[in-house]
C-alpha cells in the first residue's frame, strides 16, 4: 500500500531522464510507456519493476486523457520521469484540468463495484507504486518507485 | 485502453448479441491488462453470467494475474492453462 503526503522523499537533487508532452489522445499513451519502459531497462530495473511502472504510469495517463482532458487532443499531457541519488524513481504526470480530490473515489473492491466497468485506475496506481502523491488540486500525481 | 480493448470490446458484444454466452479468452500474448481491460472483463463476465454462461480465461502471464488479484477480481474468474480444459469444463 501507498501512503500519500506534499513533499514526497529526496524532492531535491532529482535526476531527469524522461520528459515528453503528448496530445490527449489514447493512442499516444503507448508511446510514452514504451519510452519510459526503455529508460528503465537501460538503467537495468527488474522487469517486475519496470511492468508495475509501466502499469501505473499507463493507468496515470489514461485517466490524465479522459478526465483531465476530456479526450481533447489539442489539449497536452506532460510526463516526466526522474530518479534521486539512491536510484529511487518518480514519474510525474500532469494535464491541464481541473483536477479532482482523490478522497472522493470509492473502493473498487467493494460490493457492486467488483463488477464495475471503471473506477479501478487510482486504487490500482496506488497499489503497484510505493508512494503516490497528488498535487495541484489532483491534476498532478506524483508516483515514487523505490 | 486504445485499440486492443475496443477490439476486445467489439467481438465480446458481437459474441453476446450472436446468443454466445460461454466464452474462452486466452490471454497468452496479454503481457500487461490494465483497469480498461479489467473493467470490459468483469462486465462481460456479469453479463454472461446473467444470461446462465461465463467467461474462462486461459494462458494469462504471470503479471496479469497479479493485477487481477489486485483489484481484487482474480477469483471471479476461472483459469486454465489452455483452451481445450477451459472449453471442456463448460461441458
Amino acid at each position: 500500500m501507498t501512503t500519500e503526503f506534499s513533499g514526497g522523499p529526496d524532492n531535491s537533487a532529482l535526476s531527469e531522464l524522461l520528459d515528453r508532452n503528448m496530445p490527449a489522445n489514447s493512442e499516444a499513451i503507448a508511446t510514452v510507456v514504451d519510452a519510459i519502459s526503455e529508460t528503465l531497462e537501460r538503467l537495468e530495473v527488474p522487469e517486475q519493476k519496470r511492468f508495475e511502472i509501466a502499469l501505473a504510469v499507463q493507468e496515470a495517463l489514461a485517466n490524465a486523457v479522459v478526465h483531465g482532458c476530456g479526450n481533447d487532443p489539442s489539449k497536452q499531457v506532460r510526463c516526466r520521469v526522474k530518479s534521486d541519488p539512491r536510484g529511487r524513481i518518480v514519474i510525474i504526470v500532469t494535464d491541464p484540468g481541473p483536477g479532482f480530490s482523490p478522497a472522493a473515489l470509492s473502493d473498487p473492491k467493494r460490493g457492486e463495484n467488483l463488477y464495475a466497468d471503471h473506477g479501478r485506475g487510482v486504487y490500482l496506481i496506488r497499489q503497484l507504486m510505493d508512494e503516490v502523491q497528488f498535487e495541484r488540486n489532483g491534476n498532478e500525481i506524483r508516483m515514487w518507485k523505490y | 485502453m486504445g485499440p486492443a480493448v475496443d477490439s476486445l470490446r467489439q467481438t465480446m458484444e458481437e459474441a453476446i448479441g450472436n446468443g454466445d454466452t460461454r466464452m474462452v479468452i486466452n490471454l497468452a500474448e496479454v503481457s500487461m491488462i490494465d483497469s480498461s481491460g479489467i473493467g470490459l472483463l468483469v462486465r462481460f463476465l456479469a453479463s454472461t453470467k446473467q444470461r446462465g454462461g461465463s467467461i474462462k480465461l486461459t494462458q494469462p502471464s504471470k503479471f496479469a494475474v497479479q493485477t487481477l488479484r489486485l483489484v481484487g477480481v482474480l477469483n471471479l474468474f476461472e483459469i486454465f492453462d489452455n483452451d481445450d480444459a477451459a472449453v471442456e469444463s463448460f461441458a
